[in-house]
């Protein structure tokens, strides 16, 4: 009976579960730096192969695994989900995804067909088996909190996003639903960017605001309904795609207008957090509900007028800041607890504590970082030479990251050589 | 009453003194900081005498298992008051650094605790539980002191 309950000692996960992925998606955040600083502008054009490039860049190199790693993290808390084996499913899924992730980047650059398919294939099996093998054991829980189901339909929708690109690959190479291309990319666009990314943070958001921060919880009517609306807005926005594209501004506004309320909420929410000592963490959220706010503001206005294309390129760095500050305030978070939770509940006496994992100095650096790297890519839609400046910004932004799990996993290692153990298990009844 | 409903109060509760403990630690008020420590180390206590004492020994009748969630949750709590501790002792010795790094591993200690309870046992409970037993466990808890 509880097995699945997640009410067990062997609920955490090997902390290399977690930093395998997390070290993996912070590698690909530093190419993503390395490919703006290559390619300048036409990095953030979308009609550009090199654009298309540094879209999955960040979504398939440095989202997708964070996710993961989040997941197996978090879901035997908050869903009291429990991943079998997670060593082996975690290796199972992270090379296909990496080198399939490399393959499709390269696929987009050169438009090979083989290419497409080897990606296709390797990325299929990386992330059909575990998105299964998780949504099965949620679906064996019975009282879900909006985040726990929140986070089952953000896989569920990670799959339907795999489909859409297998179709829009298909139609590319002339399998057939040619005719749909551009509605079918762009339902792939705003089910990636609403159905997927968005709906994942908000659903952890709804617990974690009000956990790490001691937030008010949201309202029961928002945690409630959004996401399941953000999943039919997309399914629907989809549908609209094949065979009533007209549709689509107005699902696609729905969608950003309830990101909207959202933001505000969270924004609201953290600004009267009753946790007052300085937190890095913090300033990171508020930056990407911030930043998420304004995004969602300047797509809604874009369906009324015309958007000049500088507003569009604003929008995509918008909602980059949106996504890689919840990603770095996790990481803050995260990473410096289960280093030390691990070494402590093994019995290391001298675990470090999480401030000396990561100190709270670091992270802070971190958010300059980030918010030069922001300011930059704006100044550079203005200023094209900048653009070299700010993918080296945004590349010393994840080296920053790529340094904090890195040195947290190798302290982690350290003490696990060379610290004497107490065993727990003699002391104990 | 729910069962869920009276300790997940406690739970909001204790969370507000802890909160309040940190920022004051934090801006280094130490005597307060200590007062309101205490406070919500006492009420953290308390709490989890109420669950041990009386929650989770019906928790096992009713399940028939006394090594499952229960003993999980009783480690989690050992893990707590070890920390209770660590801090008190931060405090005394105004290490305000310490202080702050213990009491974030506090708090997400206590959080995916709160959380489990909140969603899997305090659940169960409510679910299975005729509603005169729990108003009867409810007053046992309420009759418990530190
Ligand atoms: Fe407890
Ligand atoms: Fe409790």
């Amino acid at each position: 009976m509880f097995q699945n309950s997640g009410l067990s000692l062997e609920q955490a996960p090997p902390i290399s579960v977690v930093f395998r992925f997390f070290l993996a998606g912070s590698l690909f955040g530093i190419f993503g730096g390395v490919w703006l600083m290559m390619n300048g502008g036409s990095a953030l054009d979308s009609s550009d192969s090199a654009g298309v490039v540094m879209t999955h860049i960040l979504t398939l190199g440095v989202m997708l695994p964070f996710m993961f790693g989040a997941l197996e993290q978090m879901l035997p808390v908050l869903g009291g989900v429990v991943i079998r084996e997670p060593v082996k499913t975690a290796i199972r899924t992270q090379y296909p995804m990496l080198v399939g992730t490399i393959v499709l980047l390269c696929a987009l650059r050169t438009s090979s067909p083989e290419a497409y398919l080897v990606a296709a294939i390797l990325l299929s099996l990386a992330i059909v088996p575990i998105s299964l093998k998780i949504l099965s054991s949620l679906l064996a829980v019975k009282s879900h909190s909006s985040s726990s189901r929140g986070m089952g339909l953000a896989l569920f929708n990670l799959l339907l996003l795999l489909f859409i690109a297998l179709r829009l690959l298909a139609a590319r190479n002339g399998l057939g639903g040619g005719e749909y291309y551009p509605e079918l990319k762009s339902a792939h666009i705003a089910f990636g960017l609403y159905g997927w990314i968005a709906l994942l943070i908000v659903s952890v958001s709804f617990q974690v605001i009000e956990m790490f921060y001691v937030a008010k919880a949201y309202p029961p009517a928002l945690s409630h309904y959004l996401p399941p609306s953000l999943v039919i807005l997309a399914i629907a926005n989809l549908i609209g795609a094949l065979h009533y594209p007209p549709l689509m501004p107005w699902l696609e506004g729905a969608m950003q207008l309830a990101l909207l309320i959202y933001a505000i909420y969270t924004l609201e929410r953290l600004y009267r957090r009753k946790r007052r000592a300085p937190d890095t963490t913090v300033r990171f959220w508020m930056l990407s509900m911030l930043s998420l706010s304004l995004s969602m503001l300047i797509s809604i206005a874009s369906k009324i007028f015309t958007p000049a294309p500088e507003l569009e390129i604003l929008n995509y760095i918008l909602y980059f800041s949106f996504a890689s500050g919840v990603l770095f305030a996790m990481t803050y978070k995260i990473v410096p607890f289960l280093t030390w939770f691990h070494l402590s509940s093994e019995g290391y006496l001298d675990a470090p504590m999480m401030h000396e994992v990561i100190s709270p100095a670091y992270g802070k650096y971190h958010l300059w970082i980030e918010l030069a790297t922001i300011l930059l890519a704006i100044l550079s839609i203005f200023v094209p030479a900048l653009w070299t400046l700010t993918g080296a910004s945004m590349a010393l932004s994840f080296i920053w990251l790529t340094i904090a799990v890195g040195g947290a996993w190798r302290k982690y290692l350290y003490t696990h050589r060379h610290s004497k153990r107490f065993d727990m298990g003699s002391f104990r009844l | 009453m729910q069962i869920s409903n009276y300790l997940i109060h406690e739970h909001r509760e204790c969370d507000n003194f802890f909160a309040k403990a940190e920022e004051l630690a934090s801006r280094k008020s130490w005597e307060e900081a200590e007062k309101t420590f205490l406070e919500f180390a006492n009420k953290t206590l308390l709490h989890f005498k109420k669950e041990e004492e009386e929650l989770f020994p019906l928790f096992e009748e009713l399940t028939g298992s006394s090594d499952g969630p229960t003993q999980v949750m009783k480690y989690e709590h050992d893990q707590v008051r070890g920390l209770f501790g660590k801090m008190a002792e931060a405090l005394q010795k105004r290490d305000m650094q310490s202080y702050l790094s213990l009491s974030e591993s506090m708090m997400i200690l206590l959080q995916q605790h709160n959380m489990k309870e909140e969603q899997m046992l305090y659940a169960m409970c409510d679910r299975m539980m005729p509603m005169e037993k729990k108003s009867e466990v409810i007053e046992r808890m309420e009759a418990l002191k530190e």
